[in-house]
């Protein structure tokens, strides 16, 4: 049983289902907050029938900072997907893709190019999940985590940069074919 | 004004190089020598500021308090001060801000006058988020309505509404007197109402205008609404062409009619939400919003249940059924969550309509729609994990002969259809689930005579599937589940095809079948449920045997599946329940509860336990740490966490929810729980408490009408009892969950441990003694009778005893009559009449003592089975502890308060009376006989753990050694998964080893 709404704080009261996934970070208070307070549409929710919250997107608007304007990695105005999870025993249903949907109307909303996110290049899972729902690589960031989820003795990961233009971005000039082949540094990115 | 370093504030850019550099050095006797020769040469009082500032950096207290005495002067001042000065005070009054003076009374209103008179000026935005950094509302409120009207006209919405917030936040908000309260109230709400008409009049609304526009600020309108408005009102309004529900779904946002169905069910307005459901959904058949935009489970719910309570309920339920068949009808392109809503609410109109007996078979008294439903659902989810969660409830309301012929003819219908070998035991393991669910619903048992030939009869039911007598629930049903679930299991285990098939499925088949056996063992083992305090420790009426069996068949599971949240759970509370918490806390890290969710999951872990195994806070690192750090982190601002990010990005009703989220954070149970546990342990070791509780930072906004608030999240548990009875976590926490009640005696019992150890400070030496000593002793008094007050308030309310353990029940009424006795024993001097009431609140003390000692030392703990209830009922021993060091802290504090006035008063009238003297040395002797009578039973059971032939007792117990039940097939079946005792020792050693380590704790503890 599910509804999908958008994120309320008192909802931090009844993560546990999704946050006692070990894949799943649970991050400071003011953190959650602030996307609340900045950006509330792209903060959504799925909750069963006991209000336990049971998948969630968390997403923000941005561009690259003014500075940056004139360098090759700028990033135009865009939404970005901070977290995304669903509970284990509620995937497989569509949840995820329900909830990223939501964000991406949210995007359009507010006309941004694409909708982009990093994912480690081992979870599978998800980057199945984002290519099924038309997301592509853009860019390989080397090194981005400063941990890697499988191999205890190594000590980075690299990230896929994945992006799904939206509607503004007519031409389709903001995504690449083979954004496997372009690798950046963490510096690189905002 | 922009800021230097640490939040330092920039000079003036008039500000001459050398002091600007010494200022920015924080060379803080240059810049005071600096200023002053410029204050003296210019005739600038800016200098003067800058020098008051730069002494406040100084260590000398006076020269610290001297901003303070400046921003007073300030505040009498009718003239508009200067902004830098303000900025420059403001900083240097930092750590004295909130403490020693109050920013409402006096920067807030300064910061005011400066808005006031400057509102167009940039920095007026800085004033206002000053005054919102502080919680003064008062005075932020002001600055916004000074910024909406001086921006009136220039189409800038901003300051409307947060003028319009803060005004809201003001007229519910403590800082607000009462008759302000109706003035505000009625302010905001018609400030709305007329943004709303302007919105509902005008065919645009453009984005200068003074309309609500966007869905936070029609949303910010509606709450207002809500809280101040009428009921009518709203209702007129949730229907309205341009602000209801309706054209607010027209225009993408669901929120308001999402909302406004909790509110209108309330009001049982269900014409209304049948009317607004209907038109909702058509909306989406129609194709003016997405299909499924409003196919939430939540507004199926209300559209079936309004449709139950219309007129004409038969027709209505059928409309909303050929809705639904429209859904279904529709592709819903991989979204089968919302597919499953679908068949959900089908199963829930089922369930409204009345119950008839399907006309196919009509020999079968139980097959009805609703039967068949919950059938065709189940073949359709079986294999979804959700699928016992969906279907629980329903199977629950069955009839008997419903559930009879579901379970007998429906289930293994569908199994037999399922010819595939993993859909099959997923399949067995969730009839198993539902087997147990139906054990615990009453309507599946018959009432038996309870008295049958003058013979009170144990068993007052008869179960009505397996017609044994039994009490609730039935314990041979239960012994059948656990041999069909072990049976299948074993099955699994010794089938190659589906071992090798496991890993492909969302789940191991395996993983439920524990569950249930596991379940199943706790319920025969007799475990009571803990709604309430129960006397005796309820521990010694359960069979140990089954009960770790039981622990035994979850842990190996767990071992299998180490990420099972819902299985880790049950056992870190189970080896909490029986004395095992250092072993409960390995179990516990691995969860990684950290930052925000501490608050709602810490209690599941951290409940009670400086009384289960104080030992655990003298680890390495402080146990409780990062519990402590995340309510400071978050609470550390008398403002809501990140709330001014909501007031720039417009999200009014954002901002309504972060301060209600705040508030709700600092009157947190968990909170009250962190401090207090901490507290005990510290205590227990005899260590040093820093501060008292009600001056601790966490504590400042606890009043005596506060109210604390439960959030502990057990949604997480794996749980397969009914609606019937209570939630699986109620049989195996240590004890009633967090609660107000108890939260409000823990907080008045530790003030009243801090007045124990109140001693006027050293180095203070009053000129006037005597003054000094009738003060303390008057602050005592006054103290004394609040604490005894509170706790006797919250004591005498009738469900209290029901929140607490027979142990804390006793522990917190001995406090409560111990400050009742202080407060009459320091009240009777020598020339006072003999207090009468004494002896009878002394008595009482001693006998609660008393009955708290034999009920818990009278086992001896030189028999196995003894330390075993000894050792799972360490939380009694705490209360014995701390009930007697209360007692005895408290004639001690007494009696050293006489003597100290003996030696001050020469002429001993101001000595307390004798028979008060006489009473506190009674009492402090019977609770040194006390303490010293636990601390020795400690050292029993650390001698009898030491004891060899531990493990095989335990193992004997586990696998049913000398129990009634030995050799009974349900304990071989287990026994068999488990791989015999081979399978427990492991196990059975890391209890053993977890119980020295908690007595070795205890050893530790002092006992004075
Ligand atoms: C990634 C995740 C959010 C997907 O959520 P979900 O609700 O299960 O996904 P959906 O049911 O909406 O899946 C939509 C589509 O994505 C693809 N997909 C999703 N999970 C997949 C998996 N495990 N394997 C392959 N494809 C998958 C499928 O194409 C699926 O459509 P289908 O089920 O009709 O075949 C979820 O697995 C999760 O929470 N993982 C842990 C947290 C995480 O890794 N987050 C991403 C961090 S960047």
């Amino acid at each position: 049983m599910a509804n999908f709404r958008r994120f309320r704080p008192d909802d931090l009261n009844k993560l546990s289902k999704c946050n006692l996934d070990p894949l799943t970070e649970t991050y400071e208070l003011g953190f959650y907050l602030q996307y609340y307070a900045k950006w509330p549409s792209l903060f959504q929710v799925a909750e069963d029938q006991h209000g336990n919250i049971i998948g969630y997107i968390m997403g923000k608007l941005e561009s690259s900072p003014d500075v940056y304007q004139f360098s090759e990695h700028y990033l135009p105005w865009h939404a970005h997907i901070t977290a995304v999870t669903v509970a284990p025993e509620a995937r497989r249903l569509g949840i995820g893709k329900l909830l990223t949907e939501q964000l991406e109307v949210a995007a359009d909303a507010n006309n941004t190019w694409f909708v982009d996110l990093f994912v480690r290049t081992t979870n599978f899972k998800a980057i199945a999940f984002y290519k099924s729902m038309g997301y592509s690589i853009f860019r390989v960031v080397k090194d981005y985590y400063g941990d890697h989820s499988s191999d205890p003795t190594r000590s980075s990961e690299d990230a896929y940069d994945m992006r799904k233009p939206m509607k503004r971005d007519v031409k389709k000039e903001h995504i690449r074919e083979d954004g496997e082949k372009f690798e950046v540094d963490p510096s690189d990115v905002w | 004004m922009s800021y230097a370093g640490y939040g330092r504030p920039a000079l003036k850019s008039s500000v001459d190089v050398q002091l600007q550099t010494a200022f920015s050095d924080g060379n803080w006797n240059s810049v005071i020598r600096l200023a002053d020769k410029r204050a003296k040469s210019l005739k600038d009082p800016y200098y003067e500021a800058i020098k008051i500032c730069a002494e406040s950096q100084l260590d000398g207290v006076a020269e610290k308090c001297a901003v303070l005495v400046a921003i007073d002067e300030l505040a009498k001042q009718k003239t508009v001060p200067d902004i830098d000065t303000l900025e420059l005070y403001e900083w240097a009054a930092g750590d004295f801000l909130d403490e020693d003076i109050d920013y409402a009374d006096t920067l807030g209103p300064l910061r005011v006058k400066w808005a006031k008179a400057n509102p167009k000026n940039t920095l007026a935005v800085e004033c206002l988020q000053a005054c919102l950094d502080h919680w003064d509302l008062v005075s932020a409120q002001q600055i916004a309505t000074a910024l909406d009207k001086a921006y009136l006209g220039s189409g800038d919405r901003r300051y409307m509404f947060w003028s319009i917030s803060l005004t809201y936040l003001l007229s519910v908000s403590p800082q607000c007197s009462d008759t302000s309260r109706k003035v505000y109230s009625l302010l905001v709400l018609k400030q709305l109402e007329r943004a709303a008409a302007i919105t509902e009049d005008s065919p645009k609304v453009e984005s200068t205008d003074r309309g609500l526009l966007n869905d936070e600020e029609i949303m910010l309108y509606y709450r207002v609404l809500l809280a101040h408005g009428t009921k009518e009102d709203f209702l007129k309004r949730i229907q309205s062409p341009r602000l209801g529900a309706l054209s607010q779904l027209k225009e993408g946002h669901k929120a308001l009619f999402w909302e406004s169905l909790g509110t209108l069910e309330s009001w049982a307005e269900w014409d209304l939400i049948y009317d607004l459901c209907l038109k909702a959904f058509r909306l989406g058949l129609n194709g003016t919003t997405p299909t499924f935009f409003v196919c939430d489970w939540r507004v199926w719910k209300s559209f079936v249940a309004a449709a139950s309570k219309a007129a004409d309920p038969d027709s209505a339920l059928r409309e909303v059924q050929s809705i639904l068949k429209e859904f279904l009808a529709i592709d819903t392109k991989g979204a089968e969550s919302i597919k499953k809503n679908l068949m959900l609410a089908l199963l829930e109109i089922t369930f409204r309509l009345p119950i008839t007996t399907s006309g196919s078979d009509v020999g079968k008294k139980g097959l009805t729609p609703r039967v068949i439903q919950i059938g065709l659902f189940l073949d359709q989810y079986f294999e979804r994990l959700s699928a016992f969660d969906d279907l629980k409830d329903h199977v629950a309301d069955l009839t008997f002969e419903e559930a009879k012929v579901f379970m007998e003819d429906v289930v293994p219908k569908i199994l037999d259809g399922k010819p595939d070998k993993p859909k099959q035991v997923i399949l067995t393991s969730l009839k198993c689930k539902l087997q147990y669910l139906l054990t615990t619903c009453p309507q599946t048992l018959s009432h038996h005579p309870s008295v049958v030939d003058g013979q009170k009869q144990d068993k007052p039911y008869r179960c009505r599937f397996c017609s044994h007598l039994t009490s609730l629930p039935c314990e041979y049903c239960l012994k059948q589940i656990i041999l069909e679930a072990a049976t299948t299991h074993k099955q699994i285990s010794a089938d190659k095809e589906l071992i090798n098939a496991i890993p492909r499925l969302d789940k191991d088949p395996r993983l439920d079948l524990s569950l249930v056996i596991g379940t199943s063992l706790l319920k025969l083992s007799a475990l009571p449920p803990n709604a309430s305090g129960v006397t005796p420790p309820a521990m010694r009426d359960t069979n140990p045997g089954l009960l770790l069996q039981g622990i035994v068949v979850l842990e190996a599971q767990l071992r299998e599946t180490p990420s099972d949240s819902g299985i880790r759970l049950l056992l870190v509370q189970l080896h909490l329940l029986i004395g095992c918490a250092s072993y409960a806390h390995q179990l516990w890290v691995p969860m990684d509860v950290k930052r925000t969710i501490q608050d709602a999951l810490s209690p599941l872990f951290f409940d009670r336990i400086s009384s289960i195994s104080p030992g655990l806070f003298q680890g390495s690192h402080p146990l409780m740490e990062p519990l402590r750090s995340y309510y400071s982190n978050s609470l550390r601002d008398n403002c809501p966490l990140r709330i001014w990010d909501a007031f720039s990005a417009g999200s009014y009703a954002g901002i309504l929810r972060m301060s209600e989220y705040d508030d709700t954070l600092r009157r947190s149970c968990t909170l009250m729980m962190t401090l207090v546990e901490e507290r005990r342990a510290t205590r227990a070791f005899g260590g040093k408490i820093d501060t008292d509780i009600e001056a601790h930072q966490l504590t400042a906004s606890i009043t005596d009408g506060t109210k604390f608030l439960n959030k502990t999240d057990y949604g997480s548990f794996s749980n397969l009892e009914s609606f019937h009875g209570p939630p699986i976590q109620d049989f195996i926490r240590v004890g009633p969950e967090l609660s107000d009640e108890r939260a409000r005696l823990s907080y008045v019992s530790e003030q009243f441990f801090d007045i124990l150890a109140f001693k006027p400070p050293k180095d203070y030496k009053p000129a006037k003694t005597n003054e000094a000593a009738i003060r303390d002793r008057n602050y005592i008094l006054e103290c004394l009778a609040h604490q005894s007050n509170s706790l006797t308030n919250v004591l005498h309310q009738p469900k209290t005893a029901s929140l607490l353990t027979s142990s804390e029940l006793s522990y917190f009424t001995t406090l409560s009559l111990l400050s009742a006795a202080l407060l009459t024993s320091i009240s009777t001097t020598r020339a006072d009449p003999a207090p009468k009431s004494l002896s009878l609140l002394t008595a009482s003390i001693r006998s609660s003592l008393t009955s708290l000692r034999t009920t818990y030392l009278t086992t001896s703990p030189l028999q196995t089975s003894a330390t075993y209830f000894s050792l799972s009922n360490m939380h009694m021993l705490a209360h014995t502890r701390d009930t007697a060091v209360a007692v005895k802290h408290a004639a001690a504090f007494v009696l050293a308060l006489h003597e100290r006035e003996l030696a001050r008063d020469r002429s001993g009238k101001s000595a307390l009376h004798k028979d008060v003297v006489a009473e506190m040395k009674a009492l402090e002797s019977v609770a040194s006989k006390t303490l010293a009578e636990t601390k020795s039973h400690v050292q029993k059971l650390k001698e009898s753990l030491g004891e060899s032939g531990w493990l095989d007792n335990m193992l004997g117990w586990v696998f049913g050694e000398g129990d009634e039940t030995e050799g009974e097939p349900f304990r071989r079946a287990v026994s068999d998964i488990l791989g015999g005792t081979y399978g427990a020792e492991e196990w059975a050693g890391k209890v053993l080893e977890s119980w020295r380590e908690g007595v070795k704790g205890w050893g530790m503890v002092r006992w004075e």
